[in-house]
């Protein structure tokens, strides 16, 4: 078994308006363990640190660790560059994945998984295309994508399915789905489910982000919490996710108490 | 010693006996040694070699490289040079039986006089254009000539190996010269590259006469080492409904100034020309690509991407001229260059020069540093930022590589430059 752990985390982000710095606090103390075999699911309102939590654990420079700690087996990987934290298990699939021309997905594919393999380890070209075939067929994606450059004109559904594709190849231990489900259609949203499902063992935990439930019907998690104003205010089975369906993030945050401005309240 | 010492003179005139040069070429050296110290350097623009020593005073001396063995490959089409010395011409068969001529240019000179006299700095680029252009002329000690019949249609590109002999102190000064005549095609791949470490010269001119309705595809490798000072000067005349390709991997490693062009004389002529240049260490490189739409209806791409490392200063000028009269042209360019290093210098410079009205031109050019968001995503797949930085630039320099005329030598470019890109990530 494997452990991610977050204890105590505080992050900033330094951005530039009309020429000053301003540095706000996002993150405002997250504490949170994932064990292999579990599933979690954040949930929470708009700008409320969900997307910082993810990028800052996979080690996005632009996220600055004031306080806390991100542990791995026990090993903090905050000295860790982001290649590392990847070869060490972790994976985040991307809201936005970047697109790269002249380098087709394959070529990206196998680079990856070679990349965190020995030199002696490495993935032949057979075993490499009957993964890539069964993986495909599984996310009823053509063929022809893998010979497309890396993600380079896809459709936003379209990147979807390629960041899942890579999540089944390269098999991390951790996997940060960052709102997988937004802009997908109900096909396509089960068509993803069903990919990150074929994952579910002992020997994988996930860590889902999403804004809405609905993913979760299709992707049972085994714990909810509940994210504002920077922190998990609140966690619980997968019926916390339904209730808060119908109760809204506002009547959650007036029932805690809580004295959290939401983004999108009008 | 200068060019015009009798001695110097004395030297040249016997290298051209014991090559038994026609007079009219011995006058024509000797005419364009004459003017060698009044003709001023050619014109890169933003781009300052005027204290290189491009044209150096070096006693003219035969020399007979040794072949070392070159390579065990028996594949056909394949010419190699080496030095002053020719080492290989292979050719298939059924080229010959088509009376396709490949030969070095001193046999050429004796065997097919009228043919050379008639387009060697005669076509495409002539000896009084400026001090490199007389200095080729004057003292050019190697070269081949490639004559395509009308109507020949060569499957298989010709290969030309030409190694500089850095094993002594000579310049390799050397001139390919290519007919493709009427409605006939050629692929043409060119490696330059050195053996030895003699700092060394090299001035290497190609000209290709297009003539009409013929498709030349011209492909050059260059890697000379970081010993050898080069200027490199290819140009195209492209006749009436004539096309040549151009795929160009700059990858000298000392400094470098290079003259590509394409003059399109017919009407609807084409060119399409796509250069890679990587520049390492403080190595500076200057380089013009140019088209003249001269004729209706013409058409000129230029596509260039560079990539700079450590100190290494690199300046891609793309050159569009349209000239008056010339109704219907169209001329398009992309230069871009790519900095891997904050301590690097570069340009990338369209210059459009239109004087017509009834013509298309763009032009796009960018100076950028390598994508954090591409390198972020990257690595967060476990690729290492060396070998994600190197996927990002094949990426940058894909159209180009994809335009080398077969696997092999694609193949082959990406190696080189995978190679330059980790020797010069080394010390970044």
């Amino acid at each position: 078994m494997k452990e991610l752990q977050i204890k105590n985390l505080h992050v900033s982000v330094t951005t530039e308006e009309q020429g000053q710095n301003i540095t706000k606090e996002i993150l405002t103390g997250v504490n949170l363990t994932i064990k292999t075999g579990e599933i979690h699911a954040i949930m929470g309102p708009n700008g409320t640190g969900k997307s910082t939590l993810s990028q800052t654990i996979m080690g996005n420079s632009a996220y600055h660790i004031t306080k806390g700690d991100i542990l791995l087996n026990g090993n903090s990987i905050l000295d860790m560059p982001v290649d590392e934290r990847a070869r060490q298990g972790l994976f985040l699939a991307m809201q936005y994945p970047a697109e790269i021309q002249g380098i087709t997905n394959a070529e990206f594919l196998r680079t990856a998984i070679n990349a965190r393999r020995s030199s002696k380890n490495q993935m032949g070209v057979r075993e490499f295309i009957q993964e890539l075939d069964k993986n495909l067929k599984l996310l009823d994606m053509n063929e022809s994508m893998t010979e497309r450059y890396l993600n380079e004109g896809f459709s936003g559904g379209e990147k979807k399915r390629n960041e899942i594709l890579q999540l089944l190849m390269i098999k991390p231990n951790f996997a940060l789905l960052d709102e997988i489900d937004s802009g997908l259609d109900i096909d396509a949203l089960q068509v993803v489910a069903k990919g990150v499902n074929s994952m579910r063992n002992q020997e994988f935990g996930a860590l889902i982000i999403t804004h809405y439930q609905r993913l979760l019907n299709y992707i049972v998690p085994d714990v909810v919490h509940i994210m504002m104003g920077g922190k998990i205010v609140k966690s619980g089975d997968a019926e916390l996710a339904k209730k808060l369906e119908n109760e809204g993030y506002a009547g959650l945050r007036d029932e805690l108490g809580l004295d959290i401005d939401l983004v999108d309240e009008a | 010693m200068n060019f015009n010492d009798v001695e110097f003179i004395q030297d040249l005139k016997t290298m051209s006996d014991r090559r038994h040069e026609p007079q009219w070429f011995w006058e024509q050296r000797q005419k364009a040694l004459s003017q060698i110290s009044s003709l001023s350097l050619p014109e890169i623009p933003q781009f300052d070699f005027y204290d290189w020593q491009l044209a150096e005073v070096i006693k003219p001396q035969l020399h007979e490289s040794i072949s070392s063995k070159i390579s065990n490959d028996k594949s056909l089409n394949v010419i190699v040079q080496k030095g002053q010395t020719t080492i290989a011409i292979d050719l298939d068969q059924e080229i010959k039986n088509q009376g396709v001529i490949v030969t070095d240019i001193f046999t050429a000179l004796q065997k097919y006089p009228d043919l050379i006299k008639k387009y060697y700095l005669n076509q495409a680029i002539r000896a009084n254009e400026d001090r490199l252009t007389s200095y080729h002329c004057a003292l050019m000690n190697s070269g081949i000539f490639i004559y395509i019949p009308q109507h020949v249609k060569l499957k298989q590109p010709l290969m030309i190996k030409i190694i500089q002999d850095n094993t002594f102190k000579q310049p390799l000064i050397h001139h390919l010269l290519v007919v493709a005549a009427s409605a006939s095609q050629v692929t043409v791949i060119t490696q330059l590259t050195a053996q030895g470490d003699q700092k060394n010269l090299s001035n290497c001119m190609v000209e290709v006469i297009a003539q009409t309705d013929s498709k030349v595809h011209f492909s050059a490798i260059d890697e000379l080492p970081e010993s050898t000072m080069s200027y490199l000067n290819r140009r195209a005349v492209i006749g009436d409904r004539a096309q040549v390709e151009w795929s160009i991997g700059m990858l000298n490693s000392g400094p470098t100034i290079a003259d590509f062009a394409s003059e399109l004389e017919g009407r609807e002529a084409q060119s399409n020309a796509k250069v890679i240049a990587i520049s390492t260490g403080s190595q500076r490189a200057g380089i013009n690509t140019r088209v003249t739409n001269r004729g209706q209806r013409t058409i000129g791409n230029i596509v260039q991407r560079g990539i700079l490392l450590e100190q290494s200063q690199l300046t891609f000028n793309g050159i569009g001229h349209i000239i008056h009269g010339a109704h219907g042209a169209n001329a398009e360019q992309e230069n871009r260059v790519l900095m891997l290093s904050d301590q690097a210098r570069g340009d990338a410079n369209p210059i459009l020069l239109i004087d017509e009205n009834d013509v298309l031109a763009g032009h796009a050019a960018s100076v950028s540093q390598v994508d954090e968001e591409q390198m972020y995503y990257l690595m967060s797949r476990g690729i290492d930022a060396p070998t994600a930085q190197r996927l990002v630039i094949r990426g940058f320099l894909g159209p180009v590589i994809a335009g080398m005329p077969d696997n092999s030598i694609q193949r082959q470019l990406i190696d080189t430059i995978e190679r330059k890109l980790i020797n010069g990530q080394k010390y970044n």
